[in-house]
């Protein structure tokens, strides 16, 4: 019993962190109607923000404020050297996913030779990254629980302010309904699109800076990911922003809480395969949801 | 006054319009008419940095508003409303037009102000403002993407077919209220029409564009007695 | 001296046969039929997986030999009684290939199937992240199963080609994958001139004129996509089968991105162009690798993320300057028809 309660504490966490992620990718395709394949990289930058500051002495929770800038930026460069150029060529969907790829790639290389350096400058095996031994307790519960679920209820919050009661979210909100329109009344559209990627990739860097307190991670944990982060996305409806939360906490628990539960029933061997859950959710939610369980709540 | 001298625009190697010339004056309606394809609704683009321009030049009230991008020229007063995909179709119908009116600068008085006028103009918008814009009607879609043009009271209104596709009921109803636009609003009004019948009566001034080069400016009872040009490019006489 | 340029030469006219083999496959999923698969390393891998576990198998059902150790975990032991009766036995080899590199073709246009099947009647873009995101999974059932390919320690496999002596079993071998990636090669071209390669282009270009004309699009990106992942089925085989060994660190930058990069270069939609953009690259790219101890010490990292880099900003650059590629597309016009227009041009 203590045992099902740890696993559904695990579970939440690891449920918040992947809806930061999903957020970001909802919102991308909101705005730039792009799936952001780079979106793994940007929680990789935060990852190794926050190590870095563990290494140099400081608190790693630092790591959310200012993986939030640093993987903002790093999406920010994303946007302006090749996203906005081909925007601008008015080229296809097809070639700024094929874009968001060649950036992820790109920042696969920048991030390995990072690690290098990290690991010649301060003799550590950087390719391991975990950082949950240095974390806090509090009543009991790990500090990286309390830090995400707050974290990512904090954020929800200021995006729905941002979003519903400033003039920049009415702007934004504009240019994901019909972003020729917003150009036609005076908001600048390239600036608005900058900005939601800068939020898209602020909330990765969080999720990333928290990402060392929870598991084992490597330059390569983004490949890992990718899956699912979009399933969440998916999951929830990719045309929907507060979707991505709610798909986030179902393939969350999904993975956790349910394949523990049959690891009890089944067999201790299908936790080899927990791996596994996000592309089952992904094919059963393409097949059957395409639209997002948002989509189904709404009909009724 | 917006004065068009020796135009010439299109996209990329598509070169459009050959060098168009056109004035249009302060509380006129002045129509741009011309067969399918002969550059209208670039003549629009290029007006609103939509489209590029290679020659020539683009001046309101003696202010150039070529290499200026959409948005800062939307911000000095200009408003285009498109033939289609005009309106924020998840939003309430008052919060497109609140939406559009907070972007252009005015402050909270002149918004209530112009949305009474706009409603006073459009009654049927008024009883729709919580609709959702998507569930409107043809007709009223069209209303409330001339409405998000007016709110920010423009100095120039560019319509681009604002008839087309409408049941005729509404066609005649529009042009009514361009009409009353153009007596009620101190503005320049640019249309583009394929409802040359229509265009006739209302406008004060009119321009036909053949393949990119106008052929023709004068008034509309001008045009009528022109009857080659009347009937060969608009179906009409 | 020149033992090594052989050396090289072989090398890289193997890399060339397989990544063309890669590249037709991805041209006729992308170029013919629009499918923007970013997975192809799961249908790839899933080809070289596939050998690595049943190459010795059918060896000993085809030898008949008796062996006692686990071809899959005590490979080093199987391999000892299977590869001499191979290499006594052109026979069997050439046999044991032809079953082994059809098993790779249906396995991998079956996991082709799996992965599109999703997302086969949805838009472009979630086609693109199903495909991109199932094309990691090949690696993990890998190293999660063990009695698929000995988890991430890997499999030998026997040598199919070293009965035509030690020495020359490199050439075999890359002749061999030259003469298949010809084959699939032509084999493209003609589809691209068929009704069927038309209908698939059809699709690409206009999915709602197509539809609308009584084509059906899953139909077509299901054949597409069965026709393109046979092939990486059969380029993944055939590199288990060179390799001599496989483990299940196949990675989506070498396997999916880098023919990207190559057709990209090419020209998509082109077989030409494709084949002109992967001997380019491929060149290039064996050349740097092949001087690669010169940069070594000068760099302070790893050279390997060098690669990741510069490859990321050249297809950057393609993107934003040139993605039609070196040879564009050209329309195909069948000859009954080029006739017809040429006829009605001349009465104009």
């Amino acid at each position: 019993m203590i045992n099902m309660i740890e696993t559904l504490i695990s579970g939440i966490t690891y449920s918040s962190l992947l809806s930061l992620m999903a957020l970001g990718i909802t919102l991308l395709y909101r705005t730039t109607k792009v799936p952001n394949f780079a979106h793994a990289s940007f929680v990789v930058f935060g990852i190794y923000t926050s190590y870095t500051l563990a290494l140099l002495g400081y608190n790693p929770y630092l790591g959310t404020l200012l993986g939030f800038i640093v993987s903002g930026i790093i999406a920010l460069i994303l946007f302006y050297a090749l996203l906005e150029p081909l925007r601008r060529r008015k080229s296809s969907i097809f070639i700024l996913m094929m874009a968001t790829l060649t950036y992820d790639i790109l920042m696969f290389g920048i991030i390995n030779i990072y690690a290098d350096y990290l690991q010649t400058t301060f003799k550590i095996p950087a390719r391991n990254v975990y950082l949950a031994p240095q974390d806090f307790t509090l009543i009991g519960l790990k500090g990286v629980t309390i830090v995400s679920t707050s974290l990512l209820i904090v954020l929800l919050m200021l995006l729905y302010i941002l979003l519903n009661r400033t003039i920049i979210g009415a702007a934004l909100r504009a240019v994901m309904e019909n972003p020729s329109l917003a150009q036609a009344n005076g908001i600048n559209v390239s600036l608005m699109l900058a900005l939601s990627w800068f939020l898209a990739g602020g909330l990765a860097g969080v999720a990333g800076a928290l990402l060392p307190m929870y598991m084992m991670t490597d330059p390569s944990t983004g490949m890992l990911l990718i899956a699912p982060m979009f399933c969440a996305s998916i999951l929830g409806g990719l045309e929907q922003i507060y979707g991505a939360p709610l798909g986030g906490f179902i393939l969350g628990l999904a993975t956790t809480v349910l394949v523990s539960w049959l690891s009890g029933v089944i067999g201790y061997w299908i936790m080899t395969y927990s791996l596994m859950v996000p592309y089952i959710t992904l094919i059963i939610t393409l097949i059957f949801i395409p639209r997002g369980v948002v989509s189904i709540i709404l009909k009724r | 006054m917006l004065v068009i001298e020796k135009l010439n625009s299109g996209y990329g190697k598509l070169h459009v319009l050959y060098d168009v010339s056109l004035t249009a004056k302060r509380k006129e309606i002045t129509a741009v008419l011309g067969p399918n394809g002969a550059g209208k609704t670039t003549l629009l683009n290029s007006i609103f940095g939509l489209a590029d321009i290679y020659s020539g030049s683009i001046e309101l009230d003696d202010e150039r508003l070529n290499k200026m991008p959409p948005h800062m020229i939307s911000r000095r007063g200009v408003s285009y409303v498109f033939q289609l995909m005009n309106i924020f179709p998840n939003l309430t119908v008052e919060e497109n037009l609140r939406l559009v009116a907070r972007f252009s600068g005015m402050n909270h008085k002149d918004i209530e102000n112009s949305l009474k006028e706009i409603y006073d103009l459009f009654p049927i918008l008024k009883e729709r403002r919580r609709q959702v814009a998507g569930t409107l009607s043809g007709g009223e879609r069209q209303m409330l993407a001339i409405s998000i043009g007016l709110i920010k009271r423009p100095r120039l209104l560019l319509l681009d077919e604002p008839t087309a596709g409408l049941a005729v009921r509404y066609v005649d109803m529009l042009i009514e209220k361009i009409l009353e636009m153009k007596k009620t609003m101190d503005m320049i009004i640019l249309l583009v029409e394929q409802n040359v019948h229509k265009a006739l009566k209302i406008a004060d001034k009119v321009y036909v564009l053949v393949s990119g080069r106008i052929i023709f400016e004068g008034t509309p009872s001008e045009l009528v007695n022109k009857e080659d040009i009347a009937k060969m490019y608009l179906g009409v006489g | 001296m020149f033992d090594v340029i052989i050396l090289f030469i072989t090398d890289l006219l193997a890399f060339f046969g397989i990544y063309l083999m890669l590249n037709t496959a991805l041209n006729i999923e992308r170029g013919y039929a629009g499918i923007p698969n970013f997975g192809l390393l799961f249908s790839y891998a899933g080809g070289a997986y596939i050998t690595g576990h049943l190459t010795a198998k059918i060896a000993i059902l085809l030898t008949g030999a008796k062996v006692e150790a686990d071809p899959i975990t005590q490979p080093v032991s199987a391999l000892m009684v299977l590869n001499p009766i191979l290499a006594s036995n052109p026979l069997i080899s050439i046999a044991l290939l032809i079953i082994i590199l059809l098993i790779g073709a249906s396995f991998g246009a079956l996991l082709g199937l799996i992965q599109l099947g999703p997302a086969i009647r949805l838009r472009e873009d979630y086609l693109a992240i199903t495909l991109l995101a199932l094309g990691e999974v090949m690696n993990y059932i890998a190293i999660a199963y063990k009695p698929f390919i000995n988890g991430s320690l890997g499999v030998q496999v026997p040598d199919v080609f070293s009965w035509i002596g030690s020495r020359y079993r490199f050439y075999l071998a890359t002749g061999i994958i030259l003469l298949i990636a010809f084959i699939l090669y032509i084999y493209a071209e003609f589809l691209g001139r068929t009704p069927l390669g038309r209908a698939m282009k059809a699709i690409r270009e206009n999915e709602i004129a197509a539809v609308s004309l009584g084509k059906s699009l899953t139909r077509y990106r299901a054949i597409a996509m069965i026709i393109g992942s046979a092939f990486t089925g059969v380029a993944g085989s055939l590199w288990t089968l060179y390799s001599g060994a496989i483990t299940p660190t196949l990675q989506r930058f070498d396997w999916t991105f880098l023919p990207w990069l190559m057709i990209f270069l090419g020209g998509i939609g082109n077989n030409l162009g494709v084949a002109l953009g992967t001997f380019i690259f491929v060149l290039i790219n064996r050349l740097i690798i092949f001087n690669k101890h010169l940069l070594a010490g000068v760099l302070p990292f790893d050279i390997v993320w060098f690669d990741y880099i510069s490859l990321g900003l050249i297809m950057g650059l393609i993107l934003i300057y040139r993605p039609q590629g070196i040879l564009p597309e050209k329309p195909y016009i069948p000859k009954n028809i080029r006739r017809k227009i040429v006829v009605s041009r001349s009465q104009e």
